[in-house]
């Protein structure tokens, strides 16, 4: 699985390490407990501004792209949330 | 910052954000009418009761972000009253810098034991039996602790087999290590001056966000656009703060374009204060003074002038890096005006002492900065530069981590002679800083070099943070092995002659 968190200065601002931290703590909760969760490597990257927060005026960041799916006002408990679903057996 | 207090964080943060770009924009103070709409549009309430509370709340946030004082509920005023005072571009300091937003606090309750819901009111009942005021009797449904008797020793939860009893304190307090927060008549948070010391741990743990310092980023913008020549020091928990793509030098050269003349790094002066407080640890222990106190956190200086008056003259008089690296600028440049860029909140008052403010003008937080780089579209990691940092010896780049500041002191004093037994000891909160002073006013820690830090962890887990600790501790430990020297007495970039005085 990739996940491409979003580390520009709007996203970082917002609390984009924060949800990079939780993953990485999530890789404990996974590794921690094969017999409910596949081995899928989580591929995670911090990438550079995508210019989406900075073609709107909605505030949009945080922003998580799962594969193809580009999360909005990511948090935490939305990217964790969908990253075990994924992953679950 | 506590990271899992996403909601508080994105507040604050937005504020900084506003803050700065209508300074960058220069738009009228009375915009501030419109701020908190901006913050928080429509019509629905996200974090608390109502839109109006929180939108009034964002309002207090921005006038303190401007250097102003929350309003008085009790009182009326314009978002915008006082805003001339502080439509400067000098540092405009409104006493008190820790502020709670009266209207914002919940009012938690005080310190107490509470039964809770696991309570079994079983036939032991061991709650009631090892209360040594007799406080706890087995009500209809659960135990119950008389508020009045109890001398919140703690027996009671410890004893409890099915963990029915628990500790309640405000986090205010809980994570005040003076004792400075009291309550006002409707049992809000308020915080007691003579005994605050400003290291901001409050601020953090407030889960309402109802308490604040203030801010200077107003003011700096409007220097940094004027004529002046303004310099950023960046403290040395600078490093991972903006990203895990921002390089050192790309966060420098961001730092240039929101209009700094330059930048250098704070443990440039941490060399220097390792080299003064070294050679004064070597002249004045045990003779002199029965041990030594390093000197560079604020906030525990400050706590061993207010709790500890008489032992506070073993502090080391040196000044501390933020002051060294603001002198070792002022020297090169006698017009510059100097902005320390930091994770402290404490910092700020520093600043205001009658030694120190002619060499440092401003101090804003990485937080802040973050709102400044937002504010003006910076990208960091898009930034084009190829150069290397090199201000600073490993030893001075590592007095971010609590312990480092010891560290280095030791290992300098050491090296100049190699003849001394140099023992530290070092804690990293307010609570066992206190604890600290009153072993050490009891002689206990007669010979000794005694490192006080205020935050749990040392700088790089300041209020003003922006990253986790364990994420900058990495970084800071990777550009300490980046440094050219590893000892302040072969740090080129001090001036030979003071590294001759102290070798």
């Amino acid at each position: 699985m990739k996940i491409k968190v979003c580390v520009g200065s709007n996203c970082t601002l917002l609390g984009s390490m924060s949800i990079l931290d939780q993953i990485e703590d999530l890789k404990d909760i996974i590794k921690d407990d094969p017999d409910n969760y596949s081995d899928e490597e989580l591929d995670v990257e911090a990438i550079k501004c995508l210019d989406i927060c900075k073609n709107t005026d909605k505030n949009v960041a945080p922003i998580v792209v799962i594969d193809d799916e580009v999360i909005l006002n990511a948090t935490g408990q939305i990217v964790m949330e969908k990253i075990i679903n994924k992953i679950r057996k | 910052m506590k990271e899992s207090y996403v909601d508080l964080i994105n507040i604050r943060r937005q504020v900084f954000a506003k803050v700065a770009k209508m300074a960058y924009e220069g738009d009228d103070l009375s915009e501030l009418e419109k701020a908190s709409f901006e913050i928080l549009p429509g019509e629905v309430a996200t974090y608390r009761d109502s839109i109006f509370r929180e939108r009034a709340i964002v309002d207090e946030r921005l006038r303190l972000t401007l250097g102003l004082n929350a309003r008085k509920p009790t009182e009326y005023n314009r978002i915008t009253d006082g805003a001339s005072i502080v439509d400067v571009n000098e540092t405009r300091f409104i006493e008190p810098l820790i502020n709670v937003i009266t209207f914002a606090c919940e009012a938690c309750p005080t310190k107490a034991f509470i039964v809770t819901d696991n309570c079994r009111k079983c036939l032991a009942h061991p709650c009631t039996n090892v209360c040594p005021v007799n406080a706890v009797s087995i009500g209809k449904n659960r135990a119950i602790i008389d508020q009045d008797k109890c001398i919140k020793c703690g027996r009671c939860r410890d004893t409890c087999p099915y963990s029915a009893i628990v500790q309640y304190d405000r986090p205010c307090a809980a994570a005040c290590g003076v004792n400075a927060i009291d309550s006002d008549y409707l049992g809000r948070a308020q915080i007691n001056m003579d005994k605050c010391v400003s290291c901001g741990n409050c601020i953090v743990q407030c889960p309402y966000g109802a308490i604040s310092d203030k801010s200077q980023i107003y003011q700096l913008i409007k220097a940094l656009k004027g004529n002046d020549q303004i310099y950023a020091i960046i403290a040395p928990s600078f490093l991972g703060q903006f990203g895990p793509l921002a390089s050192p030098v790309q966060i420098f050269e961001g730092i240039k374009q929101l209009g700094f003349e330059d930048v250098a790094e704070v443990s440039l002066g941490a060399d220097i204060t390792t080299m003064r407080e070294a050679h004064e640890f070597l002249e004045k222990v045990p003779n002199e003074i029965p041990y030594m106190g390093t000197s560079c956190c604020n906030s525990w200086t400050i706590m061993v002038e207010k709790m500890f008056p008489d032992q506070y003259e073993y502090i080391s008089d040196s000044a501390s890096p933020m002051v060294e690296t603001a002198k070792y600028i002022k020297k090169k440049n006698p017009n510059a005006k100097i902005a320390f860029i930091g994770p402290c909140i404490s910092k700020k008052l520093e600043a205001l002492r009658d030694d120190v403010k002619d060499y440092v003008h401003f101090v804003i937080t990485f937080e802040e900065l973050m709102g400044m780089f937002v504010a003006k579209g910076i990208e960091l990691s898009e930034i084009e530069v190829s150069k290397e940092i090199q201000d600073a010896s490993s030893l001075g780049r590592g007095y971010a981590i609590a312990g480092g500041v010891a560290e280095a002191v030791k290992r300098t004093a050491l090296k100049i002679d190699p003849s001394r037994e140099i023992n530290v000891e070092g804690v990293s909160t307010l609570h066992e800083c206190v604890k600290l002073m009153r072993t050490a006013k009891a002689g206990k820690k007669n010979g000794m070099l005694l490192e006080g830090m205020a935050c749990s962890g040392g700088c790089i887990a300041g209020p003003g943070t922006l990253a986790s600790l364990n994420r900058v501790r990495k970084a800071v430990v990777n550009f300490q092995g980046q440094a050219e020297c590893e000892s302040p007495l072969d740090n080129k970039t001090i001036d030979e002659d003071i590294r001759n005085k102290y070798k």
